[in-house]
């Protein structure tokens, strides 16, 4: 499961030795904030995601403390609040700011109540990383495939903004679908016809749907 | 002839969500944050939803309910085969649009697999071409030949019985369509109940292998026709740029 940009052990060489007190050197000179810069979003993406598929394969623990820790993990590595002004697009402006609040809340519930309510459905498919790439200065994308037996793999990329050293995802593509991109488009729609409060509403109720469903 | 294609559009149409097999490729559409401003103009939204309504209705109350019932009867090795048979003998478009496309090698293989998958292959019920020679499918339909030489893909429009398109791309699955050669060869009175019961078999064996499709979208979604229509225009766009690249 190791990725491939992982240093590979280099004893042996005559150099080795000069390389690494050069990597000490610059390590230390690096100084603390080093610690955080330094992870890559593909490193950052790969150890969420695999301590995200430890959690959902741990079918002892019940489903209720599972998706605490799920969701204890998520927070601090989605930034919910972007992800919520894309998905209203233009329509974010118009909203005062607790109307915004309001709304982040709302679709953050929404979003991890959708997500985790897959939780009893994951039976141990495989995540292969394959390559990050930059999106300009502070964003990266990663890019992973969900392995299935006997199928093609499902492509899921995860768009990264990088935060007070933090690389936090903003939009997660499926099938090379854009999550936020599709919600941006359901909730012009809703707002359009009838209005913010009634998305409000849907939101709040899909989200109690939800809950139920998955209640086991 | 020209009833025959509205028929023939039931059939392979009835694939309601025209959510294709996945198109599996790592480049995705990579954006920055902040206030993007994707919204579709949808000048038809008023004859979409109602055939959007009707899609899913036909779906509930016939599509499904047969998918489903003959997916308790036949095993799912049975059924892929059977997929595999429709795919294999609807090739013609993929092998002419790559070739409209200068996609020589593209074309060429979609030849080789015709070739090798209907003979050693029994008639296309099985895949050696991939499983032996490692030649993988190449979709490609009218619809992206059309948006290849840049023609715009003009208002979304939904069809009864075909799901999510477009002006072009309806334009383009009606010369698809064009290109199945059995009402070239026989009497109308044979081809039309033929190809219709062949869009009906491959739509329900299709769906057969699909059953939860539907619910997989609507419990993400708050406004399905949005959801849908968002996912079937992103799902063109992407396989335009890959055709692109």
């Amino acid at each position: 499961m190791r990725h491939r940009t992982e240093s590979t052990s280099a004893s042996g060489y005559g150099w080795a030795p000069a390389l690494l007190a050069t990597l000490l050197a610059l390590a230390v000179m690096g100084g603390a904030q080093a610690s955080y810069a330094d992870t890559s979003p593909l490193q950052s993406t790969q150890e969420f995601v695999n301590q995200a598929l430890k959690i959902m394969a741990d079918k002892q623990t019940p489903v209720a403390d599972r998706k605490r820790q799920l969701r204890a993990l998520i927070e601090p590595r989605f930034d919910f609040t972007e992800m919520a002004r894309q998905a209203l697009g233009r329509h974010w402006r118009s909203l005062k700011p607790d109307q915004r609040q309001d709304f982040a809340d709302v679709f953050k519930g929404f979003m991890e109540s959708a997500y985790l309510s897959r939780i009893g459905d994951y039976s141990g498919q495989r995540v292969e990383f394959v390559k990050q790439s930059s999106l300009g200065a502070g964003y990266a994308q990663v890019n992973s495939n969900i392995v299935q037996v006997g199928k093609p793999p499902i492509p899921v990329n995860y768009l990264l903004e990088q935060t007070d050293g933090n690389w936090r995802v903003y939009d997660v593509t499926v099938d090379n679908i854009s999550i936020i991109q599709n919600y941006q488009n359901q909730f012009n729609r809703v707002i359009n016809e009838n209005g913010f409060e009634k998305l409000l509403a849907d939101l709040k109720a899909k989200q109690q749907q939800l809950g139920a469903s998955s209640a086991g | 002839m020209k009833a025959k294609r509205i028929l023939a559009a039931i059939a392979t149409g009835l694939m309601i969500w025209g959510v294709l097999p996945a198109l599996a490729e790592d480049q995705g559409p990579p954006h920055p944050p902040g206030e993007s401003a994707q919204v579709y103009s949808d000048p038809l939204a008023p004859f979409n939803e109602k055939m959007f309504w009707f899609n899913l209705k036909l779906d509930h109350y016939f599509l499904h309910p047969v998918a489903e019932g003959y997916a308790f009867v036949a095993p799912t090795p049975v059924r892929e085969a059977v997929g595999r048979f429709f795919n294999n003998v609807n090739f013609i478009p993929r092998f002419a649009n790559n070739l409209f496309q200068l996609r020589v090698a593209d074309a060429g293989g979609e030849l080789a697999r015709f070739g090798i998958n209907t003979t050693v292959g029994v008639a296309g019920l099985f895949d050696p071409a991939d499983h032996w020679f490692g030649l993988k499918e190449s979709r490609n339909d009218m619809g992206l030949t059309l948006g290849h030489y840049g023609i715009s893909q003009g208002p979304y429009l939904v069809l009864p019985f075909l799901g999510p398109s477009t002006i072009r791309d309806t334009v383009g699955y009606a010369a698809d369509e064009a290109m199945w050669p059995l009402p070239y060869f026989v009497p109308w009175y044979i081809s039309i109940p033929t190809d219709a019961g062949k869009g009906v078999v491959e739509a329900v064996n299709f769906r057969s292998l699909h059953l939860d499709l539907f619910e997989q979208v609507d419990r993400y979604a708050v406004d399905l026709y949005g959801a849908v229509q968002d996912g079937y225009l992103q799902r063109r766009a992407n396989q335009l740029q890959k055709l692109s690249q």
